[in-house]
């Protein structure tokens, strides 16, 4: 077997291969140090076998962690996950010796809750599944496991509740994730983007999150979680559009103060789509919309700016957008600088200079604040763009064009599907088993 | 492939960049109209329309409002607008425009040339308001008033209900004009605005009456506040008697009015009015608590009663139905136009009941 597993994988200097020889007879063991915990492979396999108070043998085959393993084809992928591979008198043992380096005591980070959990799923496995399994203490917990990725050979586990989630959803992920063919295989969020039925779409069909509560209401309410290996995030599915705009928060605070929050995020969401476009429109088409005060101030304002009013919007749109992306990718220390920089100075400037008008910053910022009211990251990520799209109909057709973008949009999100549910629907919830999508249904 | 899809629309994309066309036009490329006023010409035909064009700037402090005049004459109000665009550098733009002044000689000839040019142009709101200029409307959209924030503000205030709500004078918009101006049985009504000499502001307490093509008489302040007391329900209004000598004022809280045509024997009409103001007094003689109530309530009553028959009949010699009445009488009876007809000859022979109820509810002092 040694010489078997030194060929295939030569090049790995960690690769640790003994043969050892007690009174009675000789093992092989094969191990990759630097993926194992080498007090594990001491403490199953050579202590026991050196010392052989209890026939080695027996020890193996009573041992319940010891599994035989009969592919000699599977060797290296075994050894690779972290196995130790014990060969003794021509039968293959494997024992699960694995070392994963991983933050330790995760704090949500991306989708903070003041009064929810505070602890996020763990970027291992069996960490997560463990944390998941803690908070939902039932039977009907069903587990599975995939591999996805011809080189990453990426561990997925799909997690439902097997009373209450749908099987044709369950169907459709297993057979999604079985006739996958990808390379690599690093994040949910990529794995979102394979399975999602359109490979385009503006608008995320799953959920990715790291908090525990989240999962686990949706277990609850029949969904479908997919655990990646490596990732502290999970992906839930089928979603709805208004999954997307509930933060977990929504159920533990006062009931006033969040449905009054819930409302605040739609009409953040449509502000962030529609300001720009709409400035455009009624600056430059229809400024009887204003009051007249506002008219008129704005028209003084303006009346320094030498571009046309889309121009003013896409400069300060390329402003906020890269101050946007530089803070998410400078190191932290060095990102309050940079928001400050843009922020307050450039914005100033950029009016006094006549660069822009007042009002055009006002807008700016609303846009870029009421952006981020929305609790799931990957949704306000797609939002973010879809402001875009609209500044073309506004710049020809005025308020006329923007309506019909809205309603594009409004005609695309009926359209969409999330696992064969109706993506856009706002009225629930209904019940688990008519077929339609389950939503979290407090009795 | 792909790449000269993107490359195609990308070019298409650029080029439309250039083609911004007709709609197009910046908030600052506009001359934004705040008051029309639209006159007879000083000599020969046509009319003569005065525009004031707000000056924007970016700060509003009470008299910083800047506003440009021009003034045109010519033989449709659509050329004369046009012809003011030669005179700006920027575009004229309707959409502010809150108020239309007709000059009084104008509204005494006729005003349906102006009515017609105001409801077909696309950019005047119909929420803009209508009044009377006295003595013409180009003297009154050149007031300045000192204490304007920005162009027309004071005059915006004067209507509607953002401002001073006057009891004295009332709101007439585009689109109500419009329709008494064609509704059977209900006539336009318009307030007046005068400018008093060497005064750059407005006074507005009056009312005119207009019938279908001109302006037929003016109503008194005491009236004009009467007519909305009837009409509007206003109010933040009052009522004024004389007893013993003393004027007392009572400032209304509430006032409701209610009215039947109800037909009599021998093919006589009587329209039967209901007014019922309740408030509170406002000014009268020391020593009124202890006086009898119902006594002050009965005088009231009596002076308002006969105030609102005089006026009423004022408005009946004159062919006029500010109140709608013969609206009234066609919505009650069958829709023929022999109904119209009919209402044609019982208005001039109509007789008036009315009867007005005035509740005291106290003397504005705490005892």
């Amino acid at each position: 077997m040694l010489n078997r597993i030194e060929t295939i994988m030569a090049q790995a200097k960690d690769l640790n291969t003994h043969r050892i020889q007690n009174n009675t007879i000789t093992i092989e063991v094969a191990y990759i140090s630097s993926l194992c915990d080498e007090s594990k492979v001491s403490d199953f396999i050579l202590v026991p076998f050196l010392k052989d108070e209890l026939e080695f043998q027996k020890n193996i085959s009573l041992n319940p962690n010891f599994i035989v393993l009969t592919d000699t084809a599977k060797w290296s992928e075994t050894l690779l996950r972290g196995f130790v591979l014990v060969q003794l008198e021509g039968t293959v043992y494997t024992l699960d010796a694995a070392r994963v380096i991983r933050n330790e005591n995760p704090q949500t980070q991306v989708e903070t809750a003041i009064m929810g959990s505070q602890v996020s799923l763990s970027e291992d496995l069996i960490d997560s599944i463990n944390i998941i399994r803690s908070r939902y203490p039932s039977p009907e917990l069903a587990i599975e496991e995939r591999t996805v990725g011809n080189c990453s050979r990426t561990r997925v586990s799909i997690i439902f509740d097997s009373r209450r989630v749908d099987p044709s959803v369950l169907t459709e992920v297993r057979d999604k994730i079985m006739n996958l063919e990808v390379d690599f295989l690093q994040a949910p969020g990529q794995l979102e983007r394979l399975i999602s039925s359109r490979k385009r779409s503006l608008f995320p069909t799953m959920m990715i999150t790291e908090r525990p509560d989240r999962v686990t209401s949706s277990l609850q309410a029949g969904k479908v979680i997919l655990l990646v290996q490596g990732s502290g995030f999970a992906l839930i599915l089928p979603a709805t559009f208004y999954d997307f705009m509930h933060a977990v928060d929504d159920e533990y605070d006062s009931f006033w103060m969040t449905r009054f929050l819930i409302t605040l995020r739609y009409i953040g969401v449509i502000l962030t789509i529609l300001l720009p476009s709409l400035y455009i429109a009624v600056v430059s088409y229809n400024p009887e919309l204003f009051r007249v005060q506002l008219a008129f101030s704005i028209a003084g304002s303006r009346s320094a700016v030498p571009y046309p009013s889309f121009i003013e919007v896409m400069i300060m749109l390329f402003m906020i957008e890269s101050l946007i992306e530089a803070s998410v990718r400078l190191p932290k220390y060095i990102g309050s600088t940079a928001t400050t920089v843009g922020g307050l100075i450039l914005g100033q400037a950029a009016q006094q200079a006549g660069l822009v008008s007042s009002i055009m910053i006002i807008v700016t910022s609303v846009v870029a604040i009421s952006n981020f009211v929305v609790p799931v990251n990957n949704m306000s990520t797609a939002i973010r763009f879809l402001k875009y799209p609209l500044i073309i109909p506004a710049i020809f057709f005025g308020l006329a064009g923007v309506a019909v973008g809205i309603f594009i949009y409004i005609v695309y999100l009926a359209d969409l599907r999330s696992f064969g549910k109706p993506y856009f629907r706002f009225i629930g919830p209904t019940k688990r088993h008519s077929g339609d999508i389950g939503q979290v249904d407090q009795a | 492939m792909r790449l000269k899809g993107a490359a195609v629309v990308l070019s298409l994309l650029l080029m439309s960049t250039a083609l911004s066309g007709c709609g197009f036009k910046d908030i600052d490329k506009r001359f934004f109209v705040v008051a029309m006023g639209i006159d007879l010409p000083d000599e020969g035909k046509g009319f003569k329309v005065t525009l004031r064009l707000a000056v924007p700037s970016p700060k509003t402090e009470p008299g910083s409002a800047m506003s440009q005049i021009e003034t045109i004459q010519s033989q449709t109000i659509a050329e004369a607008v046009r012809l003011a665009k030669s005179h700006v550098d920027k575009e004229l733009d309707f959409g502010h425009c809150k108020i239309f002044v007709l000059g009084e000689k104008l509204i005494k000839q006729g005003y349906n040339d102006v009515l017609e040019w105001v409801t077909r142009r696309r950019d005047v709101q119909s929420v803009s308001y209508f009044a009377i200029g006295r003595p013409d409307a180009a003297t009154i959209v050149k007031v300045q008033p000192p204490t304007e924030r920005y162009p027309g503000n004071a005059l915006f205030l004067a209507f509607g209900t953002d401002g001073t709500e006057s009891s004295y004078s009332m709101t007439a918009y585009a689109f109500d004009f419009g329709r008494r101006a064609e509704e059977q049985g209900l006539d336009p009504v318009l307030p007046l605005i005068r400018k008093e000499k060497a005064m750059e502001n407005y006074y507005i307490t009056r009312i005119a009456l207009l019938d279908k093509s001109k302006m037929v008489m003016l109503l008194t302040p005491q009236e004009t506040q009467l007519y909305n007391q009837i009409a509007n329900h206003f109010g933040k209004s009052t009522v004024r008697s004389k007893v013993d000598n003393n004027n007392m004022v009572i400032a209304a809280n509430s006032v409701r009015s209610h009215y039947d045509i109800v037909s009599g024997e021998n093919g006589t009409h009587t329209l039967r009015l209901k007014l019922r103001v309740s408030g509170i007094i406002e000014e009268a003689p020391p020593g009124v608590y202890d006086q009898d109530w119902g006594k002050l309530e009965a005088g009231f009553s009596e002076q308002t009663a006969a105030e609102i028959k005089t006026m009423l009949e004022k408005i009946q010699k004159a062919g006029v139905d500010p109140f709608g009445f013969g609206l009234r009488y066609r919505a009650t009876h069958a829709g023929s136009p022999k109904t119209w007809e009919a209402w044609q000859q019982i208005y001039p022979e109509l007789q008036f009941d009315i009867r007005v109820k005035i509740h005291i509810e106290g003397t504005g002092l705490v005892r």
